[in-house]
């Protein structure tokens, strides 16, 4: 057993459950209103890639869900981390950004839906300014803390080698910190993902959040768990294709 | 398909037929402990019933209210075994809920909705005519009796929702959405509606077109089989609670709206306003067959509605499938009305 390579368990897993997933929905043991069988659920999936969701394609439904997920966290991790790093780098900064992050951070999405509409309407603005809002503390609190936490050594000798305060910035503490600032990049696109169905109750008529709300609504769990599938393998690959970008740029990390 | 409640519903005889047995022995009257009731914060005699404490003396139990988001809600809830009577869910959900089979029967209807739910447009928006509804964006709460009437509207013009945007709103956002005048208009209920009506917006009449087209819409009282099976007794003395705020609020509609008002939050004005738009039927029509009543061979008029109602669900693909007509009026129960009418 000892022996076994790890993809193998992985494999051995997915197999276990599957197996109890058709055994307790294939017995009639519980209606597929609770728990669709893998082959309800299969025939759900086809049709929604036939016939789309509501008058509108799967594609169109995956799509507008991709671009707003990429939209707000390419936007709000770019702008989180160059606050987290101007807070890392100044006291000043952190004294002045520190408490509306902080506050920001725990807030749930759904408190200040009605607000987003209000301000900024029902069109995408207000729903990739959601996912914006999602991932900005977390971006900016792993910038900060990448940033305090490079050795100090390194600056003063830097500094005593005569670098300017921006060589610095740019040749120690950027690299110093990059690690911290793409391990947050990864938390933040969870959170964003996340977020998701709260931003598509802003006037949904497209997006997989959307359509898993909708579906839920009528218990079609067979839709909801097709959406919850996408959502995941979807979130899944973002996260490898992340990872991947981690592990080129900072190969160093951890060694 | 195989009926995985049966499990569920077993267990849950088997508990019932224990504490009656407990109740018997200690002698005391198989009235619930609790009651849970599913309801929504509504201009309508069911509040004077829920402030007077009629429903709570009527069930016997201490009753415990949890504010629903829709009729869908209640679905879920009474499915999970969470929610024992649901009150004034509406009849959209009710039909996807007994085409879907769910442990449900329904015993009795808050009112029958008219003109209450409507289609309001803005004024600056220049619609006349159904077919200057196209390129305009409508908004409803989705899986609501408003999204039913709406979408019926559209059929029954001929309009499809590629030349009609219809997005999925709450009731709250359609008032925030409406005042930046980003939709042209929504199909909704009060308050939202007599907020976007005071704010530019008209009335654009549909219901009576679409009644006598078969989309009939109202707000029923549902009650879970396993709590209507173990306490038939909290069951009639709720019904007969409401039938006694229907009758306050036929005599004394002023001192009602008082009631009412208190309970929403709202003026009594406003409460009185409210009511008037709403056809609250009285418990003795709701058994005939214009609504409730009717046979598995002969079902009444509320059994087709539903049935219409969960056809067109279907066609939608909200619901997978629908049953023939009797099994709408099999779920329906007129036996706790006849009883709170004795």
């Amino acid at each position: 057993m000892r022996t076994l390579p790890s993809w193998v368990i992985t494999l051995l897993s997915m197999a276990v459950v599957l197996a109890i997933w058709i055994g307790i929905t294939s017995g009639g043991l519980v209606r597929d209103l609770f728990l669709p069988g893998p082959l309800d659920l299969w025939d759900g999936f086809m049709e929604l890639v036939q016939d789309g969701y509501k008058g509108r394609p799967l594609l169109e439904h995956v799509g507008m869900s991709l671009f707003r997920v990429i939209a707000g966290f390419l936007t709000g991790a770019a702008a989180g981390t160059l606050l987290g790093l101007g807070m890392g780098y100044s006291p000043r900064i952190n004294a002045l950004a520190a408490p509306f992050i902080e506050f920001l951070r725990p807030l749930p999405q759904l408190a200040y839906l009605v607000l987003l509409i209000i301000w900024l309407g029902i069109g995408e603005t207000s729903k990739v300014t959601m996912l914006f809002l999602a991932a900005l503390p977390v971006s900016a609190i792993a910038a900060r803390d990448g940033v305090a936490n490079v050795p100090p050594e390194r600056v003063s000798v830097a500094l005593a080698l005569g670098a300017s305060r921006w060589q610095v910035f740019r040749y120690v503490i950027i690299p110093s910190a990059l690690p911290e600032i793409l391990v947050g990049a990864r938390l933040a696109a969870g959170i964003v993902y996340g977020t998701l169905i709260a931003a598509e109750i802003i006037a949904g008529s497209n997006g997989i959040g959307w359509m898993i709300l909708d579906a839920g609504r009528f218990l079609r769990s067979d839709y909801v768990f097709a959406g919850i599938g996408m959502i995941g393998i979807t979130g899944i690959l973002i996260d490898r294709l992340l990872l991947l970008i981690e592990r080129r740029v900072v190969h160093w990390a951890g060694r | 398909m195989p009926n995985g409640l049966i499990t569920r519903r077993a267990a849950l005889a088997g508990t019932a037929a224990a504490s009656v047995a407990l109740a018997t022995r200690r002698g005391w009257a198989a009235a619930p402990a609790t009651v849970n009731i599913g309801f929504f914060t509504e201009t309508k005699p069911t509040m004077i019933a829920k402030g007077e404490g009629w429903f709570e003396a009527g069930a016997g139990g201490k009753l415990n209210w949890t504010e629903m988001g829709s009729g869908a809600d209640i679905n879920t809830a009474i499915t999970a075994g969470s929610c024992d009577i649901g009150l004034a869910t509406g009849s959209a959900a009710t039909a996807a809920g007994i085409a879907q089979g769910l442990p449900f029967k329904l015993i009795g209807m808050v009112d029958n909705i008219g003109p209450a739910e409507e289609m309001t447009v803005r004024t600056a928006a220049n619609i006349k005519t159904p077919a200057d509804f196209r390129g305009k964006k409508v908004a409803t709460p989705f899986g609501s009796t408003s999204h039913f009437r709406l979408l019926g509207f559209l059929k029954t013009n001929g309009l499809t929702q590629r030349d009609v945007t219809v997005l999925d709103m709450k009731a709250a956002a359609i008032v925030a959405a409406w005042s930046r005048g980003e939709i042209d208009a929504a199909y909704v209920w009060a308050p939202a509606k007599s907020k976007i009506l005071a704010d530019g917006g008209a009335v654009f009449p549909t219901y009576e077109a679409l009644d006598k087209a078969g989309y009939v819409i109202a707000d029923l009282v549902v009650v879970r089989d396993g709590f209507a099976k173990q306490y038939p007794e909290a069951v009639t003395g709720f019904l007969k609670a409401y039938g006694r705020a229907l009758t306050m609020y036929q005599q004394k509609p002023d001192d009602s709206a008082v009631l009412v008002a208190k309970q929403a939050g709202v003026t009594p004005a406003v409460a009185l306003a409210d009511m008037k738009e709403y056809d609250f039927v009285s418990l003795k029509d709701q058994a005939s067959d214009a609504w409730l009543g009717g046979t598995a061979a002969n079902p009444g008029k509320l059994a087709h509605v539903l049935k219409g109602t969960a056809d067109f669900l279907v066609e939608q693909k909200s619901i997978k499938s629908a049953p023939a007509v009797d099994a709408f009026q099999k779920a329906i129960d007129t036996g706790y009305l006849t009883k709170a009418l004795a």
